[in-house]
């Protein structure tokens, strides 16, 4: 179960000149994976999810998901889209837009009540259920966006800026919900511009730049643990390398271990060669300071 | 065909006041014109305004307000898509019509004129096959345009067909001319006959499956962009 891209490019013609937007993109997004996409406006991170999402066809490469066409029905049937903006018919209230959602994704008949009720008090707009579209608010909207990608437990999920407009309890409501997709085995694909949003979910995080994949980053390791540990001055470099496996920088040193199991095991030893541990903490990248960089 | 979008075309126009207000206008008019001779004489008109009304929505629209990719992201097939909203539109516009034509007979029964149940019948076949036409011409345009461009081609070329027409007729120098354009207005925008008209059924029905291939084979490749980067 994996979304796949090979070789992606994508121009746009108009009668005065072409715009190759896409310059040659490779991707993979494993089952359990998030994986971010950061770049300036204009880098192509829309253009590559449309392609992704079949809604644009690639001048050249190749996108398969699970191994095949990712306009094949059943690739549709495992997938779940959030769209930066939520238009819908906006007579329809919220509850009996979700509804055609979960039928047109095949959720069973009998689920479909259900599951939408579900969803909604899930992501708390339950009392908004019976209200129109036209009376959301773009939270509310992003929110019962949300609800349509997840309501048939996508396998694939594409999200366009999921939290642009949601209050900080929805920021964290989708943050959990992603986290929930990655522990069921799902494969989330997520562009957006909040940077600190990228590196609390993400996985890996990709830079788009003039098309192409400027930068990839591995945030978290699904087999070890980074650490970052700080250290009181005067503590022995060679027995804190010796222990850590890396040199430390001035009174920081950045360790990978196994598990969480382990960095208690490096910090006892660290305490035990004389080092003085005043905080430890998972060592995420600098991510705004890579953007800089690599945009 | 997807039941699912067929079934939830149907409820939405059932749903709406200005479906029903519409229904409420043709069957007023149909009782109160009962009391014409001729039969079938005010709705017709009304039915095909609520085709244009209606058969303008698929996909245009929808492509311009990001609908139309929230949909193709799920598992549904372009063509069934295109071919369930059809099919609904053309059901609510032929429920329209044999409400209309009950309320004139009805209007018929009470003020005591001749009932004339074969032109009536006749008349909404008639209508109800015009009505077919219309919606997947209207869908043929929105599969390659935005919006409601449609309804606006759709009315411009009539328009447009009319006046050249008309000038090519007022020279009378281009016999040929005026009568190929003519066989296109007749088939692009036929007038009912009054009587039961085999071939002219054939014709109108014929031209409305080419209208909806060639809407299926374009929107089938087209591309859907949304947002910007």
């Amino acid at each position: 179960m994996t979304v796949r891209a090979r070789g992606l490019r994508k121009s746009f013609r108009s009668l005065t000149k072409t715009q190759e937007v896409l310059k040659g993109i490779d991707l993979d997004v494993a089952p359990g994976e998030v994986v971010g996409l950061i770049g300036p406006n204009g880098a192509g991170k829309t253009t590559l999810m449309s392609c992704l999402l079949g809604f644009l066809d690639p001048d050249e490469g190749e996108i398969t998901i699970d191994g095949r066409a990712n306009d094949d029905l059943d690739v549709r049937r495992r997938s779940g889209f959030v769209p930066e903006r939520m238009n819908f018919e906006r007579r329809l209230t919220g509850g009996e837009f979700l509804r055609y959602m979960a039928r047109l994704a095949g959720v069973p008949s009998a689920a479909v009540h259900a599951r939408t009720n579900a969803m909604l008090e899930r992501l708390g707009i339950a009392d908004a259920a019976t209200k129109r579209l036209s009376q959301y608010s773009r939270g509310m909207l992003q929110r019962i966006g949300m609800c349509q990608a997840l309501i048939h437990e996508p396998q694939y999920l594409f999200l366009d800026e999921p939290t642009s407009g949601l209050d900080p309890n929805g920021v964290l409501l989708v943050r959990d919900l992603i986290a929930e997709q990655k522990q069921r085995g799902a494969a989330v694909l997520l562009n957006s511009h909040q940077l600190a949003e990228i590196e609390k979910v993400c996985d890996r995080v990709l830079f788009l730049r003039d098309g192409l994949i400027a930068r990839m980053e591995t945030l978290r390791h699904v087999d070890r643990v980074i650490v970052a540990i700080t250290l009181l001055p005067g503590f022995d470099a060679a027995a804190v390398e010796k222990i850590t496996g890396t040199a430390p920088r001035g009174n920081l040193v950045v360790a990978t271990v196994e598990s969480e199991a382990a960095i208690a095991d490096v910090v006892r030893a660290l305490v035990g060669s004389g080092a003085g541990v005043i905080d430890v903490r998972r060592h995420t990248a600098d991510l705004e300071g890579i953007f800089r960089g690599a945009a | 065909m997807s039941w699912v979008v067929y079934s939830e075309t149907v409820r939405r126009h059932f749903a709406s006041i200005a479906y029903w207000s519409l229904i409420a206008l043709m069957a007023i008019v149909a009782f109160g014109t009962a009391r014409f001779d001729t039969p079938g004489a005010a709705w017709p008109p009304l039915i095909t305004l609520l085709a244009i009304i209606a058969g303008c929505a698929p996909i245009g629209p929808e492509l311009s307000t990001g609908t139309l990719q929230l949909i193709l992201v799920k598992p549904v097939n372009r063509s069934a898509y295109l071919l369930s909203r059809v099919a609904g539109v053309v059901t609510v516009i032929w429920i329209a019509g044999i409400i209309a034509t009950v309320a004139e007979l009805l209007g018929r029964a009470v003020m005591n004129k001749p009932m004339h149940a074969t032109i009536l019948g006749t008349t909404l076949l008639n209508v109800a096959t015009t009505s077919v036409l219309v919606v997947s011409l209207l869908v043929f345009f929105a599969s390659f345009t935005r919006a409601y461009y449609n309804a606006a081609i759709y009315v411009g070329l009539q328009i447009v067909l009319g006046i050249v027409m008309a000038l090519v007729a007022m020279g009378r120098r281009y016999p040929t001319v005026s009568r190929a354009l003519q066989q296109v207005m007749n088939n692009l925008f036929p007038e009912e006959p009054r009587a039961l008209d085999t071939p002219w059924l054939l014709m109108v029905l014929s031209n409305a499956a080419v209208a909806l291939v060639l809407a299926c084979l374009i929107f089938r490749r087209r591309e859907v962009p949304y947002g910007g980067d």
